[in-house]
C-alpha cells in the first residue's frame, strides 16, 4: 500500500487544483498531515485516506467521491482550506453530532509557516514558487499570463 | 524632563532633548524590552499564529493598559453607552479605531502614508467658513516637515507631491526615491487619468498620483545638497541586515515583518544611545500633579506592575522640570481629565476628530495582480481641496493593493465562500480564486471631519480599569459636512468603476456597527485610526488647549504634543505633521531651558529625572 504522505498528497492535489510536486514544494505535507491527526485522531485519517485511495465501483473520480461523501467531505473542504490559507477551520456541528467530538477542533492557524506557505498568494501571483516575496518593486510589473 | 508614552511623539521629543544634553525619562505604560529584534519577532509569530488577523493581533491583551480592538466596536443604543471594553463608546456612532500600548506606540502597526498636509488645511475657517484656523501656516511649518521625512526615512517624489499648493523649499528632494505605482495603480489610471468633474463650478481632473510613504525604497543620491541618505533598516540590539528596503510582501499593517516601514523603535533606539535617555516600561501614568502655588506641574503620579494580568502595582511619583504628554490623542486627554485638569477653556477632550473613511469595492474585468506590493501605493488626490470645501468634506482615495481585505476580509472570505458555497474545488477553484482575487480594486476614501466640541473624550469614575484608573468615554458622530462629502465620494465611486468596465460589489450591511444613513442612503464609515483634536492649539487660552508650540497655556512647564493638538486633520494621514509638531516643540523646549531661569526643581523633591 502506498505512503499516507503520497495519499495524502494526490488526494489535495485534486482537492486544490496544485500538482504535487507544488504541494511537496511547500514543505507543509507533514505538518499538515499531523495537524488533521490531532483534530480527527489518527486512525480516522486513515479511514479518509483510504475511502480516497480505494476505486469508486463506478469507475468515476476519487476526489469528487470524497467530496460527496456525507462523512468525508466536509472534511475535504476542511483540507482545501488549511493548503490555500494555512488555518484549519471547524468542522459544522453537524458533522460532530454524527461522527464524534474532538476539542482540537477550532478556527486557528497551524502555523507562522503555514499562513505564509498559502496557496493564496500563489493564486493570487504575490509569491512565486520557491520565494515568499517578490521584492522590491516587483509589484509595479504584470502580473505573470497578463 | 519626564516624557509619558514612548510612541512616536514622545520619542521624536525624547531624542531631540537628549541630543541637547538633557536628560530624559520615559515613562511607557505597556510592555517591552529593549528595542531587541527577539521581541519584534515574537510579535510577528503572534500575528501569523491568530486565526483573526485584526490588527491588534501580534499584542498578547493587557488589562493593566488596555488597547482598544477594531473588533470591540458595536452597535450604541441611545441612552446605552457600550462599556463592555476597554474605550466606553456613548455614541452615536460607535468608532473602531484602535491605538497600540507597547513600547514604540501605535507606529508598530501603522501603514506608513506620510502626506503632508496642505497649505488650505491651516486655514478652513478663514477660507472656507468650516472648522478652525491653525495659529501656524504651512510655510511654517514646511522645515519640520522636512525634518520628520528625514526622521521617518521618506519614499517620494517631489514632482508628484507639488499640488494643491504644496510648495516644498527649492532645491529639496526626499530622502528615498517615491515607490514604483503597482500595476493595480497603472489599471485604474488608463481608465480614469484625465476624467474631469465639476463640483461646485470647478472642473477638476482626476489621476492617479502615487503617495509619499515612510517605508525604505531608493536612497535618492541628491538628499541633502548631494551628501544622499542612509536608509534605517531592523534595530535590534545585535545588529542584522534587514529591513533595508521594501518587499512588498503586503503585511505593512499590523506589522512590517523586516521593518522597512518607519516605526518609532527606530527613533528610541537612537535616542538610547546617547546616554540620556531612560524608559520605564509597564509605568502608566496615572495623573498630573500641580504645585498649587505657580499651577506648574511638580509631578507625575504613576502605577507601576509587573504582571500585566494582575492588578498588583506600586505607585510613585515622578518629578522634573519639563513635563510632556505624548500619550496620544485620547490617553493625552484622559490623563489629564482624570487628574481633574479640563483646562482654563473648558475644551480638554473636546473637538476629537478622526477620519472617515468609506469603502467601495468591485470586481476589474481583467487580472490586474491585486494582493501585491505594500498595502496602498497610489491613490486620488485631486479632491482635497478646492471651493466646494465650503459645503462638503474633501477626501483623498487609496487604492488598495490588498483588494477587498479592509471591506469583507478577502482573500478568506473569498476562499470559503468558493469551497462552502459554490462547491468549486481543484482546477476550478484554484482560477476562480485567481481570477477573482487578482481583479479586485477597492477604493478607500479618506473624509475630512472638522472639529466640533460636541466629539470628545471624557472620562467617569463608574468606568475605571484593573489598575484602579479612569477609562476614555468617547462621545462621536459624524457632521453632515462630512456625510455630504460620502455621499459624492460615493457617486465618484460608481463613476470609477464605470470609467474601468468593473462591476460594483459595495454593499452596506445595515447590520454592521458603524452602519449610518444619510438622506435616505446607508453607508458603512469605518474608522481612520487618525486620532486627533482633544487639545486642540491655538491664539488664545479661551480658545485652545495648547499654543503652537503645544505648550499647556495654564501650566508652564507641560506640554501635550501629538496629534491631540491639531485643530484640523484635513484629508492627511496625521502622523508626518504631529512629528513636524513635535520636532518643532522640541526646539522650544531645548531655547526655553535655555532662557527660562525660573524653571526650578521644587526644593523638596527628590530628583528622579533632570
Ligand atoms: C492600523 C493603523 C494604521 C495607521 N496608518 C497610518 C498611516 O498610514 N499614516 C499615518 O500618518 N498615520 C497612521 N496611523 C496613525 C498613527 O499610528 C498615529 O498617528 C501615531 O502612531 C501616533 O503617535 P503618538 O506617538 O502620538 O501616539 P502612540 O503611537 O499611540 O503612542 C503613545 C504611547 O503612549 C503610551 N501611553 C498611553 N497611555 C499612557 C499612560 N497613561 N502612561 C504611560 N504611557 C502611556 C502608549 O502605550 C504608547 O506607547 C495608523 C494607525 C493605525 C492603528
Ligand atoms: S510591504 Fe512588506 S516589506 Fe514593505 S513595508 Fe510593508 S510589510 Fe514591510
Amino acid at each position: 500500500m502506498a505512503r499516507r504522505e503520497d495519499v495524502f498528497i494526490s488526494l489535495s492535489a485534486g482537492l486544490t487544483g496544485y500538482s504535487p510536486v507544488r504541494l511537496i514544494g511547500t514543505g507543509m505535507c507533514d505538518q499538515y498531515l499531523a495537524e488533521l491527526g490531532k483534530v480527527l485522531s489518527d486512525g480516522m485519517v486513515d479511514e479518509f485516506l483510504s475511502a480516497y485511495a480505494r476505486p469508486p465501483a463506478d469507475g468515476g473520480c476519487s476526489v469528487l467521491k470524497v467530496l460527496r461523501d456525507a462523512r468525508w467531505g466536509p472534511v475535504a473542504r476542511r483540507v482545501m482550506i488549511l493548503w490555500y490559507c494555512g488555518t484549519w477551520t471547524a468542522l459544522p456541528e453537524s458533522w460532530h453530532a454524527v461522527h464524534g467530538a474532538s476539542s482540537a477542533d477550532t478556527d486557528h492557524v497551524v502555523s507562522a509557516e503555514a499562513y505564509q506557505a498559502g496557496l493564496q498568494w500563489v493564486a493570487a501571483g504575490a509569491h512565486p514558487a520557491g520565494a515568499r516575496q517578490q521584492g522590491f518593486g516587483a509589484w509595479a510589473l504584470a502580473p505573470e499570463g497578463v | 524632563m519626564v516624557v509619558v508614552g514612548s510612541g512616536i511623539s514622545g520619542s521624536i521629543i525624547a531624542n531631540e532633548l537628549s541630543r541637547a544634553g538633557k536628560t530624559v525619562l520615559i515613562l511607557e505604560a505597556g510592555p517591552g524590552t529593549d528595542s531587541s529584534l527577539v521581541e519584534y519577532e515574537a510579535f510577528l509569530t503572534r500575528f501569523y499564529d491568530a486565526a483573526v488577523k485584526d490588527n491588534q493581533s501580534p499584542y498578547a491583551p493587557n488589562p493593566n493598559a488596555a488597547m482598544p480592538r477594531s473588533s470591540d466596536a458595536v452597535r450604541i443604543w441611545p441612552g446605552q453607552p457600550d462599556s463592555s471594553t476597554y474605550l466606553v463608546r456613548n455614541g452615536p456612532l460607535a468608532t473602531d479605531s484602535t491605538y497600540t500600548r507597547v513600547l514604540g506606540g501605535t507606529t508598530l502597526h501603522w501603514e506608513g502614508k506620510t502626506p503632508r498636509m496642505m497649505p488650505d488645511d491651516f486655514r478652513t475657517r478663514s477660507a472656507y467658513g468650516v472648522g478652525l484656523d491653525w495659529p501656524l501656516t504651512y510655510t511654517e511649518l514646511s522645515p519640520h516637515y522636512a525634518q520628520a521625512e528625514r526622521e521617518l526615512g521618506v519614499s517620494g517624489d517631489v514632482e508628484t507631491q507639488t499640488f494643491g499648493g504644496i510648495t516644498f523649499e527649492p532645491g529639496y528632494v526626499y530622502p528615498m526615491r517615491g515607490l514604483p505605482l503597482s500595476y493595480l495603480d497603472t489599471v485604474v489610471a488608463k481608465g480614469i487619468d484625465g476624467t474631469a468633474v465639476e463640483l461646485a463650478g470647478e472642473r477638476y481632473e482626476l489621476r492617479v498620483r502615487p503617495f509619499p510613504q515612510a517605508r525604505n525604497g531608493i536612497p535618492n543620491p541628491d538628499y541633502d545638497d548631494g551628501r544622499g541618505f542612509v536608509p534605517v533598516g531592523a534595530v535590534s540590539t545585535n545588529q542584522v541586515e534587514e529591513g533595508g528596503r521594501c518587499q512588498g510582501n503586503n503585511n505593512c499593517v499590523p506589522l512590517c515583518p523586516v521593518q522597512a516601514k518607519y516605526n518609532a523603535r527606530k527613533t528610541l533606539a537612537k535616542a538610547l544611545q546617547t546616554g540620556c535617555v531612560d524608559i520605564l516600561v509597564q509605568t502608566v501614568a496615572s495623573k498630573v500633579i500641580l504645585d498649587p502655588v505657580t499651577g506648574r506641574v511638580s509631578g507625575i503620579e504613576v502605577k507601576a506592575y509587573e504582571d500585566p494580568v494582575s492588578p498588583r502595582h506600586t505607585t510613585w511619583t515622578m518629578r522634573g522640570h519639563v513635563f510632556v504628554l505624548a500619550a496620544n490623542a485620547i490617553e493625552n486627554a484622559r490623563l489629564m481629565l482624570a487628574s481633574g485638569l479640563g483646562s482654563s477653556s473648558g475644551l480638554m477632550g473636546r473637538n476629537l476628530m478622526d477620519h472617515a473613511y468609506l469603502l467601495s469595492w468591485g470586481l476589474l474585468p481583467e487580472v490586474a495582480g491585486t494582493f501585491r506590493g505594500t498595502n496602498c501605493t497610489g491613490g486620488i488626490s485631486d479632491l482635497r481641496t478646492g471651493a466646494f470645501r465650503r459645503q462638503q468634506a474633501a477626501f483623498a482615495v487609496d487604492i488598495h493593493n490588498d483588494g477587498w481585505a479592509w471591506a469583507v476580509g478577502s482573500p478568506y472570505s473569498d476562499l470559503i465562500q468558493m469551497v462552502d458555497q459554490e462547491n468549486l474545488f481543484g482546477a476550478r477553484l484554484r482560477n476562480a480564486l485567481q481570477s477573482r482575487i487578482s481583479s479586485q480594486l477597492q477604493l478607500a476614501f479618506i473624509i475630512e471631519v472638522p472639529p466640533s466640541e460636541s466629539n470628545r473624550v471624557t472620562v467617569d469614575p463608574a468606568y475605571t480599569d484593573q489598575l484602579g484608573n479612569m477609562r476614555p468615554v468617547i462621545s462621536y458622530t459624524l457632521p453632515d459636512y462630512t456625510m455630504r462629502g460620502a455621499s459624492y465620494a460615493r457617486q465618484l465611486a460608481r463613476r470609477v468603476f464605470q470609467c474601468l468596465d468593473a462591476a460594483d460589489h459595495t454593499s452596506y450591511d445595515p447590520e454592521d456597527s458603524q452602519y449610518v444613513t444619510y438622506e435616505g442612503q446607508g453607508y458603512v464609515i469605518r474608522g481612520g485610526n487618525h486620532l486627533a483634536g482633544t487639545h486642540i492649539m491655538g491664539t488664545s487660552p479661551a480658545t485652545s488647549v495648547v499654543d503652537d508650540r503645544q505648550r499647556s497655556w495654564d501650566h508652564k512647564n507641560l506640554y501635550l504634543v501629538g496629534g491631540g493638538s491639531m485643530p484640523t486633520i484635513g484629508t492627511s494621514n496625521i502622523t508626518l505633521t504631529l512629528a513636524a509638531l513635535c520636532f518643532r516643540s522640541a526646539r522650544h523646549i531645548i531655547q526655553q531651558l535655555r532662557a527660562d531661569a525660573s524653571l526650578t526643581l521644587p526644593p523638596d523633591a527628590p530628583s528622579d529625572a533632570a
